[in-house]
Protein backbone atom coordinates (compact mmCIF):
# COMPACT_ATOMS: atom_id res chain seq x y z
CA UNK A 1 0.00 0.00 0.00
CA UNK A 2 1.43 3.38 -0.99
CA UNK A 3 1.32 6.52 1.12
CA UNK A 4 -1.34 7.93 -1.22
CA UNK A 5 -3.50 4.81 -0.77
CA UNK A 6 -3.12 5.04 2.98
CA UNK A 7 -4.06 8.71 2.92
CA UNK A 8 -7.06 8.00 0.71
CA UNK A 9 -8.26 5.19 2.99
CA UNK A 10 -7.90 7.39 6.04
CA UNK A 11 -9.86 10.16 4.32
CA UNK A 12 -12.53 7.67 3.29
CA UNK A 13 -12.84 6.32 6.82
CA UNK A 14 -13.15 9.82 8.28
CA UNK A 15 -15.75 10.75 5.66
CA UNK A 16 -17.75 7.66 6.63
CA UNK A 17 -17.71 8.86 10.22
CA UNK A 18 -19.18 12.17 9.08
CA UNK A 19 -16.04 14.33 9.29
CA UNK A 20 -16.92 17.36 7.09
CA UNK A 21 -13.28 18.24 6.40
CA UNK A 22 -12.53 14.71 5.14
CA UNK A 23 -15.74 14.76 3.08
CA UNK A 24 -14.79 18.06 1.44
CA UNK A 25 -11.32 16.73 0.72
CA UNK A 26 -12.85 13.59 -0.84
CA UNK A 27 -15.13 15.69 -3.05
CA UNK A 28 -12.17 17.79 -4.21
CA UNK A 29 -10.14 14.66 -5.01
CA UNK A 30 -12.93 12.93 -6.92
CA UNK A 31 -14.39 15.97 -8.71
CA UNK A 32 -12.22 15.78 -11.89
CA UNK A 33 -13.15 12.11 -12.40
CA UNK A 34 -16.87 12.69 -11.77
CA UNK A 35 -17.19 15.86 -13.88
CA UNK A 36 -15.49 14.13 -16.84
CA UNK A 37 -18.16 11.39 -16.74
CA UNK A 38 -20.95 13.93 -16.27
CA UNK A 39 -19.81 15.99 -19.27
CA UNK A 40 -19.80 12.90 -21.48
CA UNK A 41 -23.31 11.79 -20.53
CA UNK A 42 -25.15 14.98 -19.70
CA UNK A 43 -28.85 15.24 -20.58
CA UNK A 44 -29.60 18.35 -22.65
CA UNK A 45 -31.65 20.24 -20.09
CA UNK A 46 -29.56 19.43 -17.02
CA UNK A 47 -26.78 21.56 -15.54
CA UNK A 48 -23.53 19.61 -15.11
CA UNK A 49 -23.04 20.92 -11.58
CA UNK A 50 -26.50 19.70 -10.50
CA UNK A 51 -25.84 16.21 -11.82
CA UNK A 52 -22.37 16.13 -10.23
CA UNK A 53 -23.91 17.18 -6.93
CA UNK A 54 -26.49 14.39 -7.19
CA UNK A 55 -23.70 11.88 -7.77
CA UNK A 56 -21.75 13.04 -4.71
CA UNK A 57 -24.84 13.00 -2.50
CA UNK A 58 -25.52 9.41 -3.61
CA UNK A 59 -21.87 8.58 -3.02
CA UNK A 60 -21.99 9.76 0.60
CA UNK A 61 -25.33 8.01 1.16
CA UNK A 62 -23.84 4.72 -0.05
CA UNK A 63 -20.33 5.09 1.29
CA UNK A 64 -20.95 2.34 3.84
CA UNK A 65 -21.73 -0.09 1.01
CA UNK A 66 -18.23 0.22 -0.43
CA UNK A 67 -15.83 -2.40 0.88
CA UNK A 68 -12.13 -2.17 0.16
CA UNK A 69 -11.81 -5.92 0.62
CA UNK A 70 -14.05 -6.74 -2.36
CA UNK A 71 -11.15 -5.93 -4.69
CA UNK A 72 -12.92 -3.12 -6.55
CA UNK A 73 -10.82 0.07 -6.46
CA UNK A 74 -12.65 3.01 -4.91
CA UNK A 75 -12.25 5.15 -8.06
CA UNK A 76 -13.84 2.38 -10.11
CA UNK A 77 -16.75 2.15 -7.68
CA UNK A 78 -17.23 5.93 -7.99
CA UNK A 79 -17.11 5.76 -11.81
CA UNK A 80 -19.75 3.07 -11.83
CA UNK A 81 -21.99 5.07 -9.52
CA UNK A 82 -21.50 8.17 -11.69
CA UNK A 83 -22.28 6.33 -14.94
CA UNK A 84 -25.41 4.72 -13.45
CA UNK A 85 -26.63 8.09 -12.15
CA UNK A 86 -26.05 9.72 -15.54
CA UNK A 87 -27.94 6.88 -17.22
CA UNK A 88 -30.87 7.40 -14.83
CA UNK A 89 -30.82 11.12 -15.67
CA UNK A 90 -30.80 10.36 -19.40
CA UNK A 91 -33.70 7.93 -18.97
CA UNK A 92 -35.64 10.52 -16.98
CA UNK A 93 -35.41 12.94 -19.88
CA UNK A 94 -38.99 13.00 -21.15
CA UNK A 95 -38.29 14.23 -24.65
CA UNK A 96 -35.13 14.12 -26.68
CA UNK A 97 -34.37 17.35 -28.53
CA UNK A 98 -35.19 17.31 -32.22
CA UNK A 99 -32.22 17.82 -34.53
CA UNK A 100 -32.75 20.70 -36.95
CA UNK A 101 -30.53 21.91 -39.73
CA UNK A 102 -30.64 25.42 -38.30
CA UNK A 103 -29.14 24.07 -35.06
CA UNK A 104 -25.93 23.11 -36.86
CA UNK A 105 -23.08 25.54 -37.27
CA UNK A 106 -21.16 25.71 -40.55
CA UNK A 107 -18.35 23.60 -39.07
CA UNK A 108 -20.78 20.98 -37.74
CA UNK A 109 -22.45 20.79 -41.18
CA UNK A 110 -19.02 20.23 -42.69
CA UNK A 111 -18.45 17.24 -40.37
CA UNK A 112 -21.85 15.82 -41.24
CA UNK A 113 -21.04 16.21 -44.92
CA UNK A 114 -17.75 14.41 -44.35
CA UNK A 115 -19.59 11.47 -42.76
CA UNK A 116 -22.24 11.15 -45.47
CA UNK A 117 -20.52 12.01 -48.71
CA UNK A 118 -17.99 9.60 -50.18
CA UNK A 119 -14.53 10.83 -51.11
CA UNK A 120 -14.74 13.85 -48.84
CA UNK A 121 -11.85 14.91 -46.65
CA UNK A 122 -12.20 15.60 -42.93
CA UNK A 123 -12.84 19.30 -42.37
CA UNK A 124 -10.10 21.32 -40.79
CA UNK A 125 -12.06 22.67 -37.84
CA UNK A 126 -11.63 22.99 -34.09
CA UNK A 127 -12.21 19.71 -32.20
CA UNK A 128 -15.08 21.33 -30.29
CA UNK A 129 -17.25 21.48 -33.43
CA UNK A 130 -16.80 17.74 -34.07
CA UNK A 131 -17.64 17.04 -30.46
CA UNK A 132 -20.75 19.23 -30.54
CA UNK A 133 -22.02 17.50 -33.67
CA UNK A 134 -21.48 14.05 -32.14
CA UNK A 135 -23.28 15.15 -28.98
CA UNK A 136 -26.23 16.43 -31.04
CA UNK A 137 -26.42 13.15 -32.97
CA UNK A 138 -26.01 11.05 -29.82
CA UNK A 139 -28.77 13.04 -28.10
CA UNK A 140 -31.19 11.55 -30.67
CA UNK A 141 -30.47 7.99 -29.52
CA UNK A 142 -32.20 6.12 -26.68
CA UNK A 143 -30.27 6.53 -23.39
CA UNK A 144 -28.74 3.04 -23.29
CA UNK A 145 -27.49 3.29 -26.90
CA UNK A 146 -26.13 6.76 -26.29
CA UNK A 147 -24.25 5.59 -23.21
CA UNK A 148 -22.61 2.66 -25.03
CA UNK A 149 -21.44 4.78 -27.96
CA UNK A 150 -20.21 7.59 -25.71
CA UNK A 151 -18.20 5.18 -23.60
CA UNK A 152 -16.75 3.23 -26.52
CA UNK A 153 -16.16 5.93 -29.13
CA UNK A 154 -15.66 9.13 -27.15
CA UNK A 155 -14.00 7.72 -24.04
CA UNK A 156 -12.29 4.80 -25.82
CA UNK A 157 -13.43 2.23 -23.27
CA UNK A 158 -13.16 -1.44 -24.16
CA UNK A 159 -16.25 -3.68 -24.13
CA UNK A 160 -14.99 -5.21 -20.89
CA UNK A 161 -14.64 -1.79 -19.26
CA UNK A 162 -18.14 -0.82 -20.40
CA UNK A 163 -19.43 -4.05 -18.87
CA UNK A 164 -17.76 -3.21 -15.56
CA UNK A 165 -19.14 0.32 -15.56
CA UNK A 166 -22.70 -0.49 -16.56
CA UNK A 167 -23.18 -3.99 -15.19
CA UNK A 168 -24.41 -5.18 -18.61
CA UNK A 169 -23.06 -8.37 -20.13
CA UNK A 170 -20.61 -8.32 -23.04
CA UNK A 171 -22.92 -9.72 -25.79
CA UNK A 172 -25.58 -7.16 -24.84
CA UNK A 173 -23.06 -4.33 -25.13
CA UNK A 174 -21.87 -5.53 -28.53
CA UNK A 175 -25.43 -5.80 -29.83
CA UNK A 176 -26.31 -2.35 -28.42
CA UNK A 177 -23.23 -0.78 -30.00
CA UNK A 178 -23.99 -2.38 -33.37
CA UNK A 179 -27.62 -1.25 -33.32
CA UNK A 180 -26.73 2.21 -32.07
CA UNK A 181 -24.24 2.74 -34.92
CA UNK A 182 -26.86 1.59 -37.42
CA UNK A 183 -29.38 4.02 -35.90
CA UNK A 184 -26.84 6.84 -36.14
CA UNK A 185 -26.24 6.15 -39.80
CA UNK A 186 -29.98 6.03 -40.54
CA UNK A 187 -30.48 9.20 -38.57
CA UNK A 188 -27.80 11.05 -40.52
CA UNK A 189 -29.19 9.78 -43.84
CA UNK A 190 -32.75 10.75 -42.94
CA UNK A 191 -31.51 14.15 -41.90
CA UNK A 192 -29.83 14.52 -45.28
CA UNK A 193 -32.98 13.46 -47.16
CA UNK A 194 -35.16 15.88 -45.20
CA UNK A 195 -32.84 18.77 -46.02
CA UNK A 196 -32.03 18.19 -49.69
CA UNK A 197 -31.57 21.89 -50.42
CA UNK A 198 -28.87 22.33 -47.85
CA UNK A 199 -25.26 22.01 -48.87
CA UNK A 200 -24.15 18.41 -48.48
CA UNK B 1 -22.04 1.26 -43.59
CA UNK B 2 -18.36 0.57 -43.18
CA UNK B 3 -17.49 3.90 -44.75
CA UNK B 4 -19.82 5.71 -42.36
CA UNK B 5 -18.31 3.85 -39.39
CA UNK B 6 -14.78 4.77 -40.46
CA UNK B 7 -15.73 8.41 -40.86
CA UNK B 8 -17.65 8.37 -37.56
CA UNK B 9 -14.49 7.13 -35.85
CA UNK B 10 -12.46 9.90 -37.52
CA UNK B 11 -14.96 12.46 -36.24
CA UNK B 12 -14.86 10.86 -32.78
CA UNK B 13 -11.05 11.00 -32.78
CA UNK B 14 -11.19 14.74 -33.52
CA UNK B 15 -13.94 15.19 -30.90
CA UNK B 16 -11.77 13.54 -28.24
CA UNK B 17 -9.25 16.33 -28.68
CA UNK B 18 -12.00 18.78 -27.75
CA UNK B 19 -12.90 17.29 -24.38
CA UNK B 20 -12.88 20.15 -21.86
CA UNK B 21 -10.02 19.63 -19.43
CA UNK B 22 -11.14 22.21 -16.91
CA UNK B 23 -11.96 20.24 -13.78
CA UNK B 24 -11.66 22.86 -11.07
CA UNK B 25 -14.07 22.32 -8.22
CA UNK B 26 -16.54 25.25 -8.34
CA UNK B 27 -16.35 27.60 -5.36
CA UNK B 28 -18.40 26.24 -2.46
CA UNK B 29 -19.30 23.02 -4.27
CA UNK B 30 -17.66 20.67 -1.75
CA UNK B 31 -19.31 22.48 1.18
CA UNK B 32 -22.74 22.38 -0.51
CA UNK B 33 -22.39 18.67 -1.22
CA UNK B 34 -21.23 17.72 2.27
CA UNK B 35 -24.00 19.78 3.87
CA UNK B 36 -26.65 18.20 1.65
CA UNK B 37 -25.25 14.73 2.30
CA UNK B 38 -25.26 15.34 6.06
CA UNK B 39 -28.99 16.16 6.05
CA UNK B 40 -31.10 13.17 7.06
CA UNK B 41 -32.44 11.80 3.82
CA UNK B 42 -35.42 9.59 3.23
CA UNK B 43 -34.79 5.87 3.57
CA UNK B 44 -36.01 3.37 1.02
CA UNK B 45 -38.91 2.34 3.28
CA UNK B 46 -39.95 5.97 3.75
CA UNK B 47 -39.67 6.54 0.02
CA UNK B 48 -41.84 3.46 -0.70
CA UNK B 49 -44.35 4.55 1.95
CA UNK B 50 -44.49 8.05 0.43
CA UNK B 51 -45.25 6.55 -2.97
CA UNK B 52 -47.99 4.29 -1.56
CA UNK B 53 -49.56 7.27 0.24
CA UNK B 54 -49.40 9.40 -2.88
CA UNK B 55 -51.15 6.70 -4.88
CA UNK B 56 -53.80 6.21 -2.18
CA UNK B 57 -54.43 9.95 -2.15
CA UNK B 58 -54.71 10.02 -5.93
CA UNK B 59 -57.17 7.08 -5.77
CA UNK B 60 -59.29 8.80 -3.12
CA UNK B 61 -59.40 12.04 -5.12
CA UNK B 62 -60.46 10.08 -8.23
CA UNK B 63 -63.30 8.35 -6.32
CA UNK B 64 -64.48 11.71 -4.96
CA UNK B 65 -64.43 13.25 -8.44
CA UNK B 66 -66.41 10.30 -9.87
CA UNK B 67 -68.99 10.60 -7.05
CA UNK B 68 -69.25 14.35 -7.66
CA UNK B 69 -69.72 13.77 -11.41
CA UNK B 70 -72.47 11.22 -10.75
CA UNK B 71 -74.26 13.45 -8.24
CA UNK B 72 -73.91 16.72 -10.10
CA UNK B 73 -76.93 16.29 -12.48
CA UNK B 74 -79.21 15.63 -9.46
CA UNK B 75 -77.82 18.48 -7.40
CA UNK B 76 -80.86 20.72 -7.90
CA UNK B 77 -83.35 17.88 -7.38
CA UNK B 78 -82.25 17.19 -3.85
CA UNK B 79 -83.90 19.20 -1.06
CA UNK B 80 -81.98 18.15 2.00
CA UNK B 81 -83.86 20.54 4.33
CA UNK B 82 -87.29 19.20 3.43
CA UNK B 83 -86.93 15.48 2.95
CA UNK B 84 -90.05 13.65 1.88
CA UNK B 85 -90.23 11.33 4.85
CA UNK B 86 -90.22 14.24 7.32
CA UNK B 87 -93.06 15.87 5.43
CA UNK B 88 -95.05 12.65 5.54
CA UNK B 89 -94.51 12.27 9.28
CA UNK B 90 -95.36 15.94 9.90
CA UNK B 91 -98.51 15.67 7.82
CA UNK B 92 -99.52 12.52 9.65
CA UNK B 93 -98.99 14.14 13.05
CA UNK B 94 -100.86 17.26 11.90
CA UNK B 95 -103.78 15.28 10.60
CA UNK B 96 -104.07 13.47 13.94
Amino acid sequence: MTATDGDRLRRLEHARQGDPEASRSLVAALYPQVIRIVRSHLPVRTAEEDLAQEIFVKLFARLDQYQERSGVPFEHWVSRLAVRTCLDALRAERRRPELRWSDLSEEQSAWLEFMLVDESAPPDTAPASARELLEKLLAQLPPDDRLVISLMDLEEKSVKEVAQLTGWNIPLIKVRAFRARRKLRKLAETFKKENPNEKL
Amino acid sequence: MKNFDTKWQACAARARQGIPRDAQVPFGFATRVTERAARPGTTRVEFAWDRVLARLLAGAVTVLLVCAAVELPHFRDAQPLTPGIENAVAQLVWSL
